[in-house]
């Protein structure tokens, strides 16, 4: 990695740099917190600049930032050097003394039509490594912010993140009424697609992100629909008699697996959605549900009841009869969720305090990690596209709202409480809009 | 709690009554002699004289059994199901009527201790039919059924309400029903689902199992999102977990 040999050649210069050296290394090899530190000065408002999005594009690059788990963000509060400072005037001094390792600096410029304009810096070299400008219209600006980042964090990481710019969709009940909403990652720019006192269950979108899919008991059955994004068209896409729940999209946008009980038990299938043609992939006497599909559309992971008790299994669709158990302790294992980049699989767990907690399961080594402890009910997982970070319902500050972990867990934080109870979360496919 | 004790004193005493004869008793005749008697029995406050009269009947047709006298038993027995035929009919046909007497009468419970030596009538004397709960009533209180936790049999204790479903289904034979199955909030939300599923399922065979069309009855899961009780202890978990009937039509 030549970010590596580059500050492998600059060792000698100060302790400081060997610092953020020591923490590059840790960061690369296993994904655990790096705690390096990352000021990021208010971005200057200049001529005609809305000072609100301003602030809030800073929040929103210390947000990202801060989920990733491989940064500390400084406290602003602290900073001895004003954001109107110019790029080539910085005191890199100042920003050693507050403990900065990295500085991000910027400016934004105009009212609709805006410049947004983005500097990193090593602050041990006083090292310009990244500086963009930005032409856009004032919506857009937040996504440029988040380009931004997400190079500086390839920079000193190495890993390519995206899900900056994508969507989750979850249900959010309130009382009897239960709404299905979509909001930006970061639990901003709510919209709200469906509202019903009937329910709105397990959401889950379609491989081009195009299109939403959930169950709803409106017909007095649980019957499966769609939800087209952009028209807002709804359509009914398996209404046999008994469920017709727990859609996973395959890759290849038309076809999703799905349980259905309409042969007397909750069984698995494979719905071509165009030609409505069915697959049968489970025949079993015990529950058989929540089928999550592998990126490359060659398996399944999904609950059976078969042993007795839920646990989760592994299922090659190419040979029906290739079924393996991946987990082995506990009795309760629910909501498998593929990882995007197929390397892993997320579940919620009973624990041995009855408790329900989120685990992840290295697939190449059958390890399995614990991701929440002790802190109230966990469920629902769901990763972000690029498998980096997964979004999750939890009730452990009372009502249960929208979180956010990396995948290691040491990093956990609501993005989204509302009225009511958050649950079931989806995450989108890569870049949705 | 009554219901179960009534059901087991009339299952002992057939059982004993079975056990004790030889021969070539009229079993057929028995059995539904029997069983029209005792489908009668929320019939007795209305149709009092008539009710006495086969239960009179009956007694003797079962004294006619222990004296080996198989044929003038068999005679007996049809009497007493013609005679609970005719009360049924009359029941159906005048059910206010019915329900109107029951209440006036209410206190009375017939004390006619003639027959010593048969016990039955003294219990189901003393039981006054909750018109809620009595499946000759149109309008009848469906009663919710419970689980376990993770399981979806029956509980055994709420078997005999499924009973009665059954016997309500036959007197009203138009009427189709749908069973909603519920789970606790524990677990996820879609095994819910299933599990839900599995409970009015399983109380679907049931009455299937008790003669009913399978065309009659419905049933849907709503896993865990209807919950009774919204707290979060072992109580309301126990009320959450439950099937119940709702009237299609």
């Amino acid at each position: 990695m030549s970010v590596h040999f580059r500050l492998i050649a600059a060792l000698t210069v100060i302790f400081a740099f060997f610092n953020l050296f020591a923490q590059l290394q840790v960061e690369v090899k296993d994904g655990a917190v790096a705690d390096y530190k990352m000021a990021v000065s208010p971005l200057a408002v200049l001529g005609g600049a809305d000072a609100g999005l301003s602030s809030e594009i800073t929040g929103s690059i210390e947000k990202v930032l801060d989920i990733t788990g491989y940064f500390k963000v400084l406290d602003k509060d602290s900073f001895l050097e004003k954001p109107e400072v110019a790029f080539n005037k910085v005191d890199f001094k100042s920003w050693l003394n507050v403990g900065a390792n990295g500085l991000i600096k910027g400016s934004i410029k105009g009212k609709d039509d805006v410049e947004l304009e983005l500097v990193f810096y090593e602050v041990a070299g006083g090292k310009e490594r990244l500086h963009k400008k930005y032409s856009t219209k004032a919506g857009m600006a937040k996504k440029a912010a988040y380009r931004f980042v997400a190079e500086v964090i390839k920079i000193l990481t190495g890993e390519e993140m995206n899900f900056m710019f994508s969507k989750i969709a979850f249900i959010e009940k309130t009382g009897d009424k239960y709404n299905l909403v979509v909001t930006n990652f970061d639990g901003s720019n709510k919209k709200v697609l469906v509202s019903t006192t009937a329910t709105v269950l397990l959401p889950e979108w379609s491989a081009d992100g195009s299109k939403i899919y959930y169950t709803s008991h409106e017909k007095n059955n649980p019957n499966l629909y769609s939800i087209d994004l952009k028209t807002t068209r709804i359509k009914t896409v398996s209404a046999y008699d008994g469920l017709n729940v727990s859609p996973s999209a395959y890759p290849d946008n038309k076809t999703i697996a799905l349980c259905l009980s309409k042969d007397g038990n909750s069984e698995l299938y494979s719905l071509d959605t165009t030609t409505n043609e069915l697959r049968r992939l489970t025949t079993n006497a015990e529950t058989d549900t929540a089928p999550s599909v592998s990126p490359d559309g060659k398996e399944i992971v999904f609950v059976s009841n078969r042993s007795g008790n839920p646990q989760i299994y592994r299922m090659s669709l190419a040979d029906l009869s290739k079924v393996e158990r991946l987990t082995e302790q506990g009795n309760y294992n629910q909501d498998p969720e593929y990882s995007p980049d197929g390397k892993k699989v997320a579940f919620s767990g009973r624990d041995e305090k009855y408790q329900f907690d989120l685990f992840i399961i290295d697939l190449a080594t059958r390890s399995i990690e614990r991701i929440t402890q002790n802190q109230g009910k966990n469920e629902s997982p769901t990763f972000s596209p690029d498998s980096k970070v997964i979004g999750f319902s939890s009730n452990r500050s009372g009502k249960g709202k929208l979180f956010l972990s990396n995948v290691s867990g040491t990093k956990q934080i609501a993005v989204y409480s509302g009225e009511g109870e958050v649950m079931m979360p989806s995450w989108s496919p890569a870049e949705t809009n | 709690m009554k219901q179960i004790f009534n059901f087991c004193a009339v299952a002992v005493f057939v059982f004993t009554m079975v056990c004790s004869c030889a021969g070539n008793p009229p079993k057929d005749e028995r059995e539904a002699a029997e069983s029209a008697f005792k489908d009668v029995e929320a019939a007795k406050d209305c149709a009092r004289e008539d009710y006495l009269a086969a239960e009179e009947l009956l007694n003797q047709a079962r004294e006619e059994i222990n004296n080996k006298n198989y044929d003038k038993a068999k005679e007996l027995f049809n009497m007493v199901k013609e005679k609970s035929d005719a009360i049924a009919k009359y029941y159906r046909e005048h059910p206010d009527e019915c329900m109107k007497k029951k209440n006036d009468e209410t206190g009375e419970n017939g004390g006619n201790g003639e027959d010593g030596d048969i016990k039955e009538s003294d219990v189901t004397s003393s039981e006054a039919v909750d018109p809620a709960a009595d499946p000759k009533n149109p309008d009848m209180d469906f009663q919710v059924v419970h689980f376990e936790y993770n399981q979806y049999a029956v509980l055994e204790e709420d078997l005999p309400k499924i009973d009665i479903m059954a016997q309500w289904m036959m007197n009203f034979p138009e009427r189709v029903v749908r069973i909603e199955g519920h789970a606790d909030e524990r677990g996820s939300n879609d095994y819910n689902l299933s599990l839900g599923e599995k409970r009015a399922a399983e109380v679907k065979n049931k009455l299937i199992q008790a003669g009913i069309d399978s065309a009659r009855i419905k049933i849907v899961s709503y896993g865990e999102e209807r919950p009774v009780d919204p707290a979060s202890n072992e109580e309301a978990w126990f009320k959450n977990r439950r099937a119940e009937f709702k009237h299609e039509n």
